[in-house]
């Protein structure tokens, strides 16, 4: 499955309370994403709040845009990228 | 996780707060056998376990059930304060009692579950008797589960739920099978189609489950259970279920008895153990998988004895079920009476259009080619081609074509033969063989110069029509029209007339006056509904919608598509609703309604293999573009995967997927490279006549500057734009609801004009095409350019859209989701998607919670910042 940076602008800042009802966002973006087929790996959030960079695996950018559709998430840029560690030569220069 | 049980759960769950507070129910669950009354019960106790107290017990399907066996299993459990020893003696109703009195006793609620009441013993229904009547005054939710189609209308349980119906505090439930939806998302991941599987499990849970776990088309574990039940059956009635499972669909009532040598009083059996349903006179399996569990386990003598014996039966029929017939002689081996009775089966089922059926009829035929005499075989060849056609597997249509062919090439049937070959010509053509189409079409006309039969000459000089239409070759076209329209007023006969207004209406609706056009199919549409062709009348509706769509005739071709798709659905005609589909696509992305139109692309492009080029090509083409204008990644790789699929198709097909590769350079700030993109498909255009292909090719190249002026006879909307009549332009795009168009005209206006530019490709979510008028501005030192469609929607911190503020407000009002319904004039379901969303965006648990944070985030009218903007 294609992975993708998905870019998204809360003007407001983002603001996930760290309570229970934080988790149950949370949880509830887990479950429509689920419906799309779609698994959010990780999100990056700027110092001041207001844009985020998330990791995600989907099977296409259209289901990308849905899942941000039930989850009312802003979507700006969607890239579909690679993974690239800088570890991953270690060991084999020597 | 449950698949659409939200509602039972919810229900359920409702059921035992309010048993919280002192107001008990019996609750009555009744579902077939595998539809998920356990696995529901289990996440019913879940649920209840952290806030109730949860028994569980359950009746056992023996010969002699033991007396109370769910009441003595809850006794067991420490949390149950009754016991249960010693109960064979006592007296039941002291028992009872204990019971009630531990029910009301408790501080939490009860949740007591037993499961399979239609195997409960004699004491154990006294039992349920006793405390539906008295489960009003407890703190308990008394849930009983039991299997529906395994309840005679003698059963026991039957005169219980009689007694306790009408009590207020019996509350029943029906765990309904999955709905083709449910099955589709829980085979998403697998390799079967939603449709089928739903079809043969009769969307129940357990087989649906089980097959998509083995992997199995009939899973071992579902033949046991199958065959489990049919094994308590005495022998008689076994043999009435072993006759039914051989029987398509299902068994007349008659018949069973003869099969099967037993009484009224086995079939009775039967049904009431709810292996077989009756259904009028007829007998029938609940499931597909079940029947062939059955036939399956008979052994190979009993099974073709059973298959004989059903064709002596339909024999003596007075109207011969030729389906049946010839169903049974193929089962029976029987090839001669395959041959009297399959291939009129398969024309009664193409009648019908029931075309999937008639070609396995036809195909059934083929099996014993060598008992049919060679013209016979290959009219069959013929038959089965066009079913072939008709449902998309055009590779296996041109594979029987070619089979005939050589029949009537050696046959020096003429007539016959150029027949074929105009058959051919339009199932080469679908198999991507253009030149070998022109050539069949050819070479039939100049087979039937001399043969002195006008109306085949008239109907290949259609069919010629028809692949000129094609080629967008108007001249070549009309030609080939006026010689067929000669031909059939000389023969007089209306069919072949029709044909040609057919053809005439759709050639001037691709190639001359569209409106004129677009009339005529419709007329021509009607006519074939009164002639009861509602094949051909499909085929004008598919003209409608395609050569419609093309020339942006939106609304007329969009009611035809609909029309057409839901005919073709209930047809099997695959071929027509794909490509149908695509045009929906493609018309969907030109509207700018890009989630539609990514929806029914995805549709198609799924089921693209082994099937005709044009509609994938068409579907990927309209993704690629959405991915294109949208900015997202995936555009070029679906652009491409579209043109390789379409290599060899008409310049029909091909031209907007390069406009999008020619869209998407331009956008990218490639504009160099697109009179190399183009190239191929330029000359294409410019050698045919479709206005439409000849506009917007000729815009990106000139957008791309490589040329100065409208080409000859492109479409106007295009022409006005390239003449740099930018606002009628834009005019005529908002005329045919073509907004990216419309925007992209503005862009070249002034600089109110390149605002609303921006305002329209923000709303579509058209990034990269606001951006380049945004910087245009910018340059042109413009100050207050908006900086996008976020200022609009999101400029409150919890990141909701407007309606949601809205929605918001509403609700600090006090307004509950109907009334908040009635004041936005949305539906009750659209608002609680709103609410909901609000509270999944606040955090919040409650509406009460929401609306106080809304508050401390300052986001009411009493928090000072206003919630509307």
């Amino acid at each position: 499955m294609p992975r993708y940076v998905v870019e998204r602008t809360f003007d407001g800042g983002l603001e996930v309370p760290t309570d229970p009802n934080g988790f149950d966002t949370m949880m509830g973006v887990v479950g429509n994403n689920a419906k799309e087929q779609v698994t959010w790996v990780q999100s990056f959030v700027s110092a001041d709040k207001t844009k985020t960079y998330c990791i995600y695996d989907g099977p296409s950018p259209e289901a990308i845009r849905r899942a941000a559709e039930l989850n009312s998430l802003p979507v700006d840029v969607i890239s579909e990228v690679r993974v690239l560690d800088p570890y991953f030569y270690v060991g084999a220069s020597s | 996780m449950l698949l659409e049980r939200d509602g039972l759960l919810a229900g359920l769950e409702h059921l035992v707060d309010v048993a919280g507070d002192g107001a008990g129910a019996l609750a009555m669950i009744s579902g077939e056998a595998g539809s998920g009354k356990t696995s529901l019960m289990n996440e019913l106790a879940r649920r209840i376990e952290p806030r109730g107290r949860v028994l569980i017990g359950g009746c056992d399907p023996l010969t002699t059930p033991r007396p109370l066996s769910p009441l003595m299993d809850i006794a067991a459990d420490p949390d149950a304060h009754f016991t249960g020893h010693d109960l064979v003696e006592s007296d039941p109703f002291s028992l009872f009692a204990d019971v009630l009195d531990d029910l009301k006793g408790t501080i939490r609620p009860t949740l007591l579950v037993i499961e399979d009441m239609h195997w409960a013993d004699e004491a154990t229904l006294d039992f349920l008797r006793y405390i539906g009547r008295r489960v009003a005054d407890t703190k308990a939710v008394v849930a009983c589960t039991y299997r529906e189609d395994e309840l005679g209308t003698d059963h026991p349980l039957r005169t219980v739920l009689g007694d306790l119906a009408t009590r207020q505090s019996t509350v029943r439930f029906s765990v309904d099978p999955l709905t083709v939806e449910a099955v589709g998302y829980l085979a998403s991941e697998s390799r079967h189609d939603p449709a089928d599987l739903h079809r043969l499990t009769g969307g129940n849970a357990f087989y649906v489950t089980e097959i998509l776990a083995t992997g199995e088309h009939l899973p071992g574990s579902v033949s046991d259970a199958v065959m489990a039940r049919v094994r308590r059956l005495t022998p008689p009635a076994q043999r009435v279920v072993e006759g039914v499972s051989v029987a398509p669909r299902d068994l007349a009532v008659d018949h069973a008895l003869a099969l099967s040598g037993a009484d009224l009083s086995d079939i009775d059996e039967a049904t009431l153990s709810g292996v077989v349903v009756a259904r009028g006179a007829r007998l029938a399996f609940r499931h597909e998988l079940a029947r062939s569990a059955v036939e399956d386990s008979l052994p190979m003598g009993r099974r073709l004895s059973l298959h004989r014996e059903m064709i002596d039966l339909l024999r003596a029929d007075e109207d011969l079920d030729l389906a049946r017939l010839a169903h049974h002689a193929g089962r029976a081996g029987d090839g001669s009476l395959v041959v009297e009775y399959a291939p009129e089966a398969a024309r009664q089922a193409s009648l019908r259009g029931a075309h999937r059926e008639a070609a396995e009829f036809f195909e059934l035929a083929l099996i014993e080619a060598d008992r049919v005499i060679p013209s016979e075989l290959a009219q069959l060849r013929l038959d089965l081609a066009v079913e072939l056609g008709i449902l998309d597997r055009q590779e296996q249509a041109l594979q029987q074509l070619l089979l005939a062919a050589e029949f009537y090439r050696e046959s020096s049937d003429h007539v016959m033969l150029a027949s074929l070959l105009r058959r051919l010509s339009s199932v080469l053509w679908r198999n991507l063989d253009l030149v070998g189409a022109r050539r069949a079409i050819d070479e039939a006309i100049e087979l039937l110069q001399d043969a002195g039969d006008d109306e085949a000459l008239a109907l290949a000089h259609e069919e010629s029509a028809f692949n000129w239409m094609l080629a967008r070759r108007h001249a070549s076209a009309r030609e080939d029209l006026a010689r067929c329209r000669d031909l059939a007023e000389r023969t007089g006969a209306d069919h072949v007339v029709l044909l040609h207004d057919y053809m005439a209406a759709t050639v001037e609706t691709v190639l001359g006056d569209a409106e004129r056009g677009v009339a005529g199919l419709k007329r021509v549409e009607s006519q074939f509904r009164e002639r009861g062709d509602d094949r051909l009348a499909a085929s004008a509706l598919g003209m409608l919608g395609s050569g419609g769509g093309e020339v942006r005739r939106y609304d007329p071709a969009l009611d035809a598509l609909r029309t057409a798709i839901e005919e073709g659905l209930r047809t099997d005609a695959d071929f027509m609703v794909a490509y149908n589909r695509s045009w929906m696509a493609r018309i969907a992305f030109e509207q700018g309604r890009w989630e539609e139109a990514t929806r029914i692309a995805e549709l198609v492009a799924e089921e693209r293999y082994g099937r005709a080029a044009i509609a994938p090509v068409t579907a990927l083409g309209a993704l690629g573009r959405v991915r294109v204008r949208r900015g997202d990644p995936g555009a070029q790789e679906a652009l491409e995967e579209a043109l390789r699929i379409g290599e060899g198709c008409e310049m029909q097909h091909l031209w907007s997927p390069y406009c999008g590769l020619a869209e998407l350079a331009w956008l990218e700030g490639r504009s160099g490279e697109i009179p190399k993109i183009l190239d191929w498909v330029w000359g294409q255009a410019l050698a045919a006549d479709s206005r439409w292909a000849r506009g917007e090719v000729g815009f990106w190249m000139w957008k791309a500057g490589a040329i100065n002026e409208p080409p000859d006879a492109a479409a106007e909307p295009f022409a006005l734009h390239m003449n740099g009549r930018w606002k009628e332009a834009a005019d005529a795009w908002h005329d045919i609801d073509c907004p990216y168009e419309e925007a992209l005209a503005l862009a070249e206006g002034d600089e109110e004009a390149m605002l609303e530019a921006i305002t329209i490709f923000d709303g579509l979510g058209a990034r990269p095409a606001a951006r380049i008028v945004r910087s245009r501005l910018r340059a042109m030192g413009v100050a207050h350019i908006p900086q996008g469609p976020r200022l609009e929607t999101r400029a409150n911190p919890a990141g909701l859209t407007n309606r949601q503020v809205e929605v918001l407000g509403l609700m600090a009002e006090g307004l509950s989701n109907g009334e908040i319904a009635d004041r936005l004039y949305i539906s009750k379901k659209t608002t609680e998607h709103h609410v909901s969303a609000v509270l999944a965006k606040l955090g919040a648990s409650t509406r009460a919670k929401a609306i106080a944070r809304a508050e401390s985030l300052h986001m009411t009218k009493d928090g000072g910042d206003g919630l509307r903007q």
